[in-house]
């Protein structure tokens, strides 16, 4: 380096270095300005918030270790393993703040045959149970066309979930979900509105849960004592005879049907005492809840339910089997379809039935993705076919549904049974000595076992994050939640075992806010300040919000 | 002036392709023409002269090349390359698949220094670390240093592993310039009283051609760690541009509403990094500060021994 004494500044050296200079003034003393250092804030809410240390000083190098090359020399660019990840990246604007890079890792991108089962996968949850009831509730013909228009609806509802992010101006809203732009729209409200319905959804698959689980527990453990001991309960149940045996656990709730029949129904005629002791220590609704108490409060109260997240492939499993189970019990009992218009006969229901939002209650609960579409789709290789995607994946779950649905519906034996004694867990419809029932019990009874604690887990993430600001404040502020949550399952599982209202209460609740009135509202403000509103979509709009009002307000009349 | 007979040498060897001109380069903020980065061996050796601690000359020198004619030029050289050395850093490259080669040539230069330059301090660089992975960095730098240390006896080695992707490249050359900077502690102490007599936030000490920090004071909690390789980051990238110009760097003031920092020449070896937090002291006081302490600075070094002397002479 060169002798450095000569100070760079002085005043009868300026009239030399001007011959050298292409512009004038920036050696001119008089006329020096300050230079202006950026402050690398980054954009967002916080004005504390500062890019990492790592970040600041790697930029720092990078911009030195520019200078030392050529633009063309490789020699002191960084290799791949020295950038940060995306998470870290921030683009440096010339206005003087940073932006931090939103892009996810594009190794981490899914084909669309995986975001379309992610999608099938997610959305098939315990409902499916319940279609048969719902089909039976609505009307064979009015059922398939209320699941087929239910399913076109919330499609759609879907699909402007998914858009409205993108339509939010100058502000970076590649990672919101869907409470972060209810948050934009609506303020504080909008925000704790959005997540107190999501939490009504989750809490109510939870309550749900609890009930099939102490349903699939008590029936396992039914069959194994059963098969132990070789008792034989088939005439104790009131049902079909033969190898397929169809039951109908509550003969005495069939409205159009003879008193008489109804009190064939008695307790187990099992004339062994040790059975009755049986019963008393493993009661469906008094007992058997409790058990389940002991081994998933503990599940609970992890601090992290990734270990629970690898048991997915359960549910998948699962739902197969019972495809395969309905199509062997429909193949063994043949159809039983008989067509009433209107009016129901004592075996049959009519076509058209007045109870039908009870049936639309389940199918909002069926189809509800709507809080987690946004980042199920956002791991999509090619964000272009996200609408197309999400139609192919509501088609396919919609088939299964109607495939269960009306072939439950359709086999169910109805000449000896009347076809209002379909429950809600069409599994109820089984006895408990029926071994691919038992199959299906238990792999269900463990699929739940492991999605019960991701559920809590997100409860409590959800809950903790937003009151307390910390996913887990300490052990007793968990402890309570779960013992609350446990506690309403326990609740409903001694005295409202009926997973058909729970289903629709709660689908209907958390559909009304998330499905119906916040995505509309969303989307007709959104259209507005751009001035793109239309009469013809402000009304249809409009009218989404008001089914979504009626649908709720149905299930408390009807 | 002054023959290379006479001017006392660093030497930063190394094999090829161990990363010695991208490091030189870094350190020393020199551009890298094209024709330095090749795939084969450095033909000849690179003098600059940089005016590195007081007169030293940095020599680069390619170790163990494969060109026979190379290694001829070495053996003939030797007593010419490392007479004089006061300084030799050596560079292994840590993904290197011939240890025992490298190894060996090492002990070929520590012999050489031993017969020519037996006061020379020696300092091994295990360089790139970057690309082992991150919890293998320690057993893998443990591993060499012992192996280093067993192998320069009786001379004492100090090694330190570096990247130039992260920070420990800087903190290296730092505590090698520490540890070369004589009377570093007296320095220290005075900057010290120094930094209280002026009621400065803080005050730090560069080397000169480097701008590698020798030693700073400050007097509460800073929050970047960082800023030192940043500041010298920043002041390395002023003096290439200023060098386009054929112009020369010697001060600078920043100030805004919050703070006022002064970067001036300080002594023969270092700049002076002054930072007020209090704005209403106006420049010129601090300015008059820093004139003052640097006489008193500079009898500091006249002080120290005769290495000075002739320094002083050759001025």
């Amino acid at each position: 380096m060169e002798d450095d004494y000569r100070p760079l500044l002085s005043p009868e050296q300026t009239g030399e270095c001007y011959s050298n200079r292409d512009s004038t003034d920036s050696l001119d003393f008089k006329t020096k300005r300050p230079f202006h250092v950026e402050p690398r804030n980054i954009v967002g809410d916080d004005p504390q918030e500062r890019v990492s240390a790592e970040a600041a000083i790697l930029n720092s190098r990078v911009h030195y270790y520019s200078r030392l090359t050529a633009s063309s020399d490789r020699l002191l660019s960084p290799p791949n393993h020295v950038i940060p990840w995306p998470g870290e990246l921030y683009i440096y604007s010339p206005l003087g703040t940073a932006f931090k890079v939103t892009g996810s890792d594009p190794s981490s991108k899914n084909p669309s045959i995986i975001t379309i089962f992610a999608i099938w996968n997610t959305m098939m949850g315990t409902s499916i149970l319940s279609i048969p009831w719902g089909i039976k509730q609505a009307g064979f013909t009015l059922g398939v066309l209320i699941l087929i228009f239910t399913g076109l609806l919330m499609l759609y509802c879907c699909y402007i979930v998914l858009k409205s992010p993108k339509s939010i101006p100058y502000v970076d809203a590649a990672d919101w979900e869907f409470p972060d732009v209810c948050r934009y729209y609506f303020g504080k409200f909008g925000q704790w509105s959005s997540l107190v319905f999501s939490m009504v959804s989750l809490i109510g698959a939870m309550v749900v849960y609890w009930v099939l689980m102490s349903n699939f527990l008590y029936n396992s453990g039914q069959f194994i004592y059963n098969y132990v001991h070789n008792v034989n309960v088939s005439d104790s149940e009131f049902g079909t005879n033969g190898s397929d045996k169809v039951i109908c656990p509550f003969p005495n709730t069939n409205p159009g049907g003879n008193s008489t029949i109804g009190t064939l129904y008695l307790g187990n005629s099992g004339n062994e005492t040790s059975d009755v002791s049986f019963d008393h220590w493993w009661s469906k609704t008094n007992t058997v809840p409790l058990y389940l108490i002991t081994l998933l409060l503990p599940l609970l109260c992890f601090r992290s339910a990734s270990f629970f997240a690898r048991f997915t492939f359960l549910g998948t499993i699962s739902v197969v089997y019972l495809i395969v189970l309905v199509t062997i019990k429909a193949v063994h009992l043949g159809f039983h379809l008989e067509f009433h218009w209107f009016d129901g006969t004592q075996f049959y229901v009519p076509e058209f039935r007045l109870l039908f939002p009870q049936f639309t209650g389940v199918l909002t609960l069926a189809f509800f993705i709507h809080n987690c579409v946004i980042t199920l789709m956002k791991s999509n290789k090619h964000q272009e076919n996200n609408v197309r995607d999400l139609s192919v994946a509501y088609l396919l779950v919609g088939l299964t549904y109607l495939y269960v649905g009306v072939l439950i519906f359709a086999a169910f034996p109805s000449p000896p049974l009347f076809k209002d004694c379909i429950e809600p867990n069409f599994l109820d419809n089984f006895p408990s000595s029926d071994v691919m029932v038992f199959v299906a019990r238990t792999f269900l009874l463990f699929q739940m076992i492991t999605v019960y604690p991701l559920l809590g887990y997100l409860v409590r993430v959800q809950v903790m994050g937003q009151i307390f600001g910390n996913p887990y404040p300490s052990f007793f502020h968990v402890l309570a939640l779960n013992i609350l949550i446990v506690g309403s399952g326990v609740l409903m599982a001694k005295f409202y075992p009926n997973i058909g209202s729970i289903i629709r209460f709660s689908g209907a609740t958390c559909g009304l806010a998330l499905v119906f009135v916040f995505p509309a509202l969303v989307h007709m403000i959104s259209l507005r300040r751009q001035g793109l509103l239309r009469w013809p979509s402000a009304l249809f709009h409009s009218f989404l919000i008001l089914l979504g009002v009626a649908n709720l307000l149905a299930q408390f009349f009807m | 002036m002054s023959s290379t007979a006479m001017k006392k040498k660093v030497l930063l060897m190394g094999k090829s392709g161990s990363g010695k001109t991208s490091m030189r380069s870094i350190i020393f903020a020199n551009y890298i023409a094209r024709d330095t980065r090749r795939l084969g061996a450095t033909i000849d050796v690179e003098h600059s002269h940089v005016r590195f601690l007081g007169n030293l000359v940095l020599n680069l020198w390619d170790c163990g090349g494969q060109d026979t004619f190379m290694e001829n030029y070495f053996t003939s050289q030797r007593d010419n390359i490392f007479r004089n050395v006061e300084v030799l850093i050596y560079i292994f490259d840590v993904e290197s698949r011939e240890l025992e080669k490298d190894m060996h040539y090492y002990q070929s230069c520590l012999e050489a220094i031993l017969q020519n330059s037996p006061d020379a301090k020696v300092f091994c660089l295990v360089h790139k670390m970057d690309l082992v992975q991150e919890d293998q960095r320690d057993l893998i730098f443990k591993e060499r240093e012992e192996d280093l240390k067993r192998l320069s006896r009786p001379l004492a080695c100090t090694c330190f592993r570096t990247s130039i992707w992260d920070e420990t490249l800087y903190k290296a050359w730092s505590s090698i310039v520490y540890q070369l900077i004589p009377n570093v502690q007296q320095l220290e102490t005075n900057l010290r009283n120094f930094a209280q007599i002026i009621e400065a936030d803080e005050v730090l000490l560069f080397e000169r051609a480097t701008f590698l920090v020798i030693s700073h004071y400050q007097c509460k909690e800073q929050r970047d760690a960082h800023r030192f390789e940043k500041i010298s980051n920043i002041i390395k990238q002023f003096k290439l541009s200023c060098s386009k110009l054929a112009a020369s760097f010697q001060s600078m003031e920043v100030r805004n509403s919050n703070f006022a920092a002064f970067i001036d020449v300080f002594t023969s070896n270092t700049y002076v990094m002054v930072i007020m937090s209090d704005p209403s002291i106006p420049s010129a006081a601090t300015l008059i500060n820093i004139r003052n302490a640097r006489k008193h600075f500079e009898k500091l070094e006249r002080v120290d021994g005769p290495k000075h002397s002739l320094h002083m002479r050759m001025r």
